[in-house]
């Protein structure tokens, strides 16, 4: 008595080639659904909730990472032919990480998102296009925009400006702040202006080729790589900042990834005012009381892992009070602009932006805060949609009437906090058998540092809340007054292990995994549990 | 919106559209295709169309759409299932997506009960419920982030929490059905229009159970009314590990006749423990098997002298505590435990129940086949493990992890002789489907399917609901 697999002989569609590499992945897929249905509040402290914004709003599961895989097998398996309904389908996607961040099947989670642009590259390749991409494709081909603009009037927004040749930093506009959201573009620099920032932009900036790689259209972007990189080089570039979440993402993860090398240091505005409130150089102060909400851009949180950075400098400003929606940080639901989908089904974007805003009105703020023009645009376009009021700021923006140079907001230090920060650092051995990369978030009622373990037995104590830690520790108070009186690193394992297996009211240990357990143990974690006598 | 749009072409599409809205409904292949598979590896056939109701009187009109017609309706959850249950058997099926029907009725406090929509996710049930402070007794499959109450009570699922409060059906105490004529029934003391839904068994016989793993053949379930109990907040967990599995089954019997734990996990062999906690064992060379176990009380005394008694318990069979961190992490991670064990492949299945005290039989067998078929040479990694219920019987869960395509048709018939060698260790599959169907049909005493399928006919009398389920064929 035996049952069967498959009604049908896997036979691999030799015209699906991109696709096709990402079979053995697909094999790990076990449908759980996660990706689409995952509530995960309550049971793991992880603040998932239906993460496939477009789903949510299609409704169908094949719009969810789930449906969509099943429906890539069924290509591959030749059980359903290209065609135009899967052009459509194929551009719903707006690529934008959440269900890889929620999946824990391997250990980075299923990447869906590659495998659509995988199948978008096997769908141009095989001439199964929407006309409206080639008309982008050409635009930037043509006019080094996807807007059909001509190029000259790049830099027209800021007025007879006349640009030093060369500067330590560049200012990378990017497409959509020079010609749809220009107000980014304007405010960027006159905030850069007020602060003093030596600085440049590009004078034939060209398109970053996100749209490019996201439509499955790869062939001019090496291209137009080339020329900004030339530019970028000739104008002596030590730091590149974009306030383009998706320019940042493209310019650190996909020209490396497409084997290009620079030697500049890109940062997103973000980081960047981040750095300079670090240093004092900058402070920020509301005439007024404001609560404001932060949408996480999909391109800077989950694919570059920029959370805390635009955090910290919003929380900066005197009398500003962040508030976080519901989902959040590397849970964020998409604004429902990228992948291509505003471009593609507008009205689709608009839908999951709407919803987006009504989750940020559900915080009862005075104002949400993006990063990205592509989102700010989406999300204004959302509000509009739902006839909602809200007003949606990008952060140069929002930042720009708020300046006070130089005045370092004070904030309240745990004492508690930096005797910890120096008894970690001068117990580097607590940490050993962890891997280059493991990062360790510490919580002392509410108060955060990190430790980023650089080499064997090296690590680095930061004094802010890690980006995307593996582990989050939070501690009672006394349990650290405890902990930093041992000498001995096998001492305080002993203990930190006591606290969490056998708390009591004062002297407690609390995890939260923010990794699977597979990965955790790659890192080296096993060793540390080990030491700690937790396993 | 739409973007991917319907094919037209199921014969029922019109209709459906005027019950619903053109958003809610789609026959297009690439849709379909999305809904033809649950989460293991068995195939059946692809649904006709997808509909997503919204309401029980859509359900109503949509039954009797099918009704009239004679068209199979074939009801669906969170489709992360792992037999098979929600796979149409024939073609042309009106599908339903209940997933939409999530609301959460009332939460009665007087008679701590909470009435949903049977679409509702375990996991947001939880959630809702904590934001009150009060707790389910069943808390859900492990699957509960995704698995839907309707579904799981329809196919008498098992998981969290059943060590104390039994398998999911336990905690029913009402259901509204809409049946094959598209009128609804309300069971329990949904008989009275004027009662609260306090009780299942109330004045008459229980119809509730008529209903309860029925794998969807006797009707569309739209509400579920299950227990609720106050919220405790305090937690005490035990690691213990032993040199034989039969040292650990009868801890795990003498435990669970207790009723201590919320949930008490045994881990059969090393090899089991090493795939699902790599590392835990490598200090504890001696022990084979391993057992977690949870308590959740409102006291913390109470909490802790549970645990101290079980402490007691596990030294008489030999017990090595091995602390807690196990027992924590299982129960932290609470839906999201079985995912990362993907990593080691594409799982084959055997959930059964059996009395905990033949556990070491049936591994004898298993640990049998596992060496036929070489399976750690092959890459071929495995998992037994045993959730004590109730009183005294357990879940037989021993999966196999398929790590790569190729290795499946060697692996499918290691997996077929487990699901024979279960069988004849006197297992009783709590769920069927395609996975258990035919083996549990043959098996099955004849008066007592004939009975069954009276009830079916009287019920159904079209057969529009889930046709040919528990006829056997594969």
């Amino acid at each position: 008595m035996h049952q069967k697999f498959s009604k049908e002989v896997t036979k691999i569609t030799t015209n699906l080639k991109n696709l096709s590499k990402y079979e053995d992945e697909m094999w790990l897929c076990a449908r759980c659904g996660d990706c689409s249905l995952a509530d995960k509040t309550v049971a793991s402290n992880r603040d998932v909730y239906l993460p496939c914004a477009i789903k949510n709003v299609l409704g169908f599961e094949a719009f969810a990472a789930r449906g969509r895989i099943m429906i890539m097998n069924d290509l591959l398996n030749e059980r359903i032919p290209l065609s135009n309904d899967i052009v459509d389908w194929a551009h719903t996607c707006t690529t934008c990480k959440s269900c890889m961040e929620t999946c824990t099947a391997t250990a980075d989670g299923i990447n869906l998102p590659d495998m659509i642009e995988a199948l978008r590259r096997d769908l141009v390749q095989n001439e199964f296009v929407m006309p409206k991409h080639q008309v982008i494709e050409d635009s930037i081909n043509e006019l080094g925009n996807p807007y059909k603009e001509p190029s000259g009037k790049r830099l027209e927004l800021f007025g007879n400006r006349v640009w030093p040749e060369t500067a330590p930093v560049i200012y990378y506009v990017g497409c959509t702040s020079s010609y749809r959201e220009q107000e980014i573009a304007r405010t960027t620099v006159e905030l850069f202006d007020k602060l003093g920032i030596d600085y440049t932009v590009l004078p034939e900036e060209q398109c970053c080729g996100s749209v490019l790689l996201r439509l499955g259209r790869t062939k001019s972007f090496e291209r137009i790589t080339k020329m900004n990189l030339e530019q970028m080089k000739a104008a002596g570039a030590q730091t590149i900042v974009t306030a383009c979440a998706g320019c940042y993402r493209t310019w650190k993860i996909d020209v490396p990834n497409e084997g290009y090398k620079y030697d500049f240091e890109l940062l997103h505005v973000t980081e960047f005012l981040d750095r300079m409130v670090g240093e004092g150089k900058v402070s920020f102060e509301s005439p007024k009381p404001l609560k404001v909400t932060y949408h996480d851009p999909c391109h800077l949180g989950r694919h570059a892992e920029v959370y805390e950075a635009p955090r910290r400098v919003i929380e900066s400003v005197e009398n500003v009070t962040l508030v976080e929606m519901e989902t959040n940080k590397r849970y964020a639901h998409c604004c429902g602009s990228g992948g291509g989908v505003k471009g593609s089904f507008g009205n689709l974007a608009n839908d999951v932006a709407g919803n987006r805003i009504r989750e940020a009105e559900e915080t009862e703020v005075d104002v949400l805060i993006t990063a990205c023009p592509f989102c700010h645009k989406g999300l204004v376009d959302g509000a509009k949609h739902i006839d909602s009021e809200l007003p949606v700021v990008d952060l140069p923006e929002f930042l720009l009437p708020f300046v006070r140079k130089g005045r370092k907001r004070i904030m309240a230090e745990n004492p508690l906090k930096k005797k910890f920060m120096t008894y970690l650092t001068a117990h580097p051995k607590i940490f050993e058998g962890l891997k280059k990369g493991a990062t360790i978030d510490y919580d002392l009622e509410g108060d955060r540092f990190h430790v980023f373990v650089t080499g064997k037995s090296q690590i680095d104590v930061n004094p802010v809340r890690a980006e995307n830690p593996d582990v989050e520790l939070i501690f009672a108070p006394k349990a650290v007054e405890k902990l930093i009186t041992f000498d001995s690193e096998d001492e305080y394992a002993a203990r930190f292990g006591l606290f969490f297996k056998e708390p009591t009211d004062d002297e407690w240990i609390k995890f939260v995994l923010r990794l699977n357990i597979v990965k955790l143990l790659m890192k080296g974690y096993r060793k540390f549990a080990q030491k700690a006598g937790l396993i | 919106m739409t973007v991917v749009g319907s094919s037209k072409n199921h014969p029922l599409y019109s209709e459906l559209v005027s019950i619903t809205d053109e958003e809610r409904v789609n026959d297009n292949q690439v849709i379909i295709a999305a809904y033809a598979q649950d989460a293991c590896h068995l195939e059946a056939e692809k649904p006709g169309i997808i509909v997503m109701p919204n309401s029980v009187e859509e359900v109503q009109e949509i039954v009797k759409l099918c009704a009239r017609t004679k068209t199979p309706i074939v009801p669906a959850g969170g489709r992360n299932g792992i037999c098979g249950a929600v796979l149409p058997r024939v073609p042309n099926v009106v599908m339903l997506d209940m997933v939409n029907m999530d609301k959460v009725i009332k939460i009665d406090e007087d008679v701590m009960t909470v009435t949903i929509e049977a679409g509702l996710r375990w996991a947001e049930l939880i959630h809702r419920l904590d934001e009150k402070d009060y707790k389910l007794g069943f808390r859900g499959p492990y699957g509960g982030n995704v698995g839907t109450v309707g579904g799981s009570v329809s196919i008498n699922s098992i998981g969290y929490a059943a060590s104390k409060y039994g398998p999911s059906t336990e905690g029913v105490v009402s259901l509204e059905v809409v049946l094959a004529n598209g009128e609804v029934i309300r069971t329990g003391t949904g008989w009275n229009p004027d009662a609260q839904l306090f009780g299942r068994y109330s004045t008459f016989n229980d119809l509730t159970g008529i209903f309860l793993g029925d794998h969807g053949t006797l009707g569309i379930k739209t509400k579920v009314t299950l227990k609720i109990y106050p919220k405790a907040e305090f937690f005490t967990y035990g690691d213990f590990g032993f040199k034989t599995l039969t040292e650990a089954t009868d801890f795990l019997l003498e435990a669970q006749k207790y009723g201590f734990t919320e949930e008490l996990i045994l881990l059969a062999d090393r090899q089991s423990t090493e795939t699902f906690f790599p590392g835990l064992l490598n200090k504890h060379k001696e022990v084979q098997a391993f057992i977690s176990a949870i308590v959740q009380e409102t006291d913390l005394q109470l909490a802790n002298r549970k645990m101290e008694i079980l402490r007691e318990m596990s030294e008489k069979f030999g017990a090595k505590d091995i602390g807690n961190f196990a027992a924590q992490m299982h129960w932290s991670e609470m839906f999201n435990l079985v995912q990362p064990l993907y990593n080691n492949g594409f799982w084959l299945n055997t959930c059964h129940l059996r009395p905990i005290n033949r556990i070491p039989e049936v591994m004898d067998r298993m640990w049998a086949i596992f060496k036929k078929y070489k399976l750690l040479d092959n890459d071929i990694k495995w998992i037994a493990s045993c959730l004590a219920a109730d009183r005294a019987y357990a879940t037989g869960w021993i999966t196999i992890f398929v790590p790569t395509k190729d290795k499946m048709e060697m692996a499918l018939k290691a997996w077929n002789e487990m699901l024979d060698e279960i069988f004849d260790t006197g297992a009783c599959p709590y769920w069927s489907g395609l996975l258990w169907e035919e083996r549990a049909v043959k098996k099955a005493d004849k008066n007592f399917l004939d009975t069954y399928w009276k009830i079916k006919k009287a019920l159904d009398p079209e057969n529009i609901f889930a046709p040919e389920v528990f006829k056997g064929g594969n």
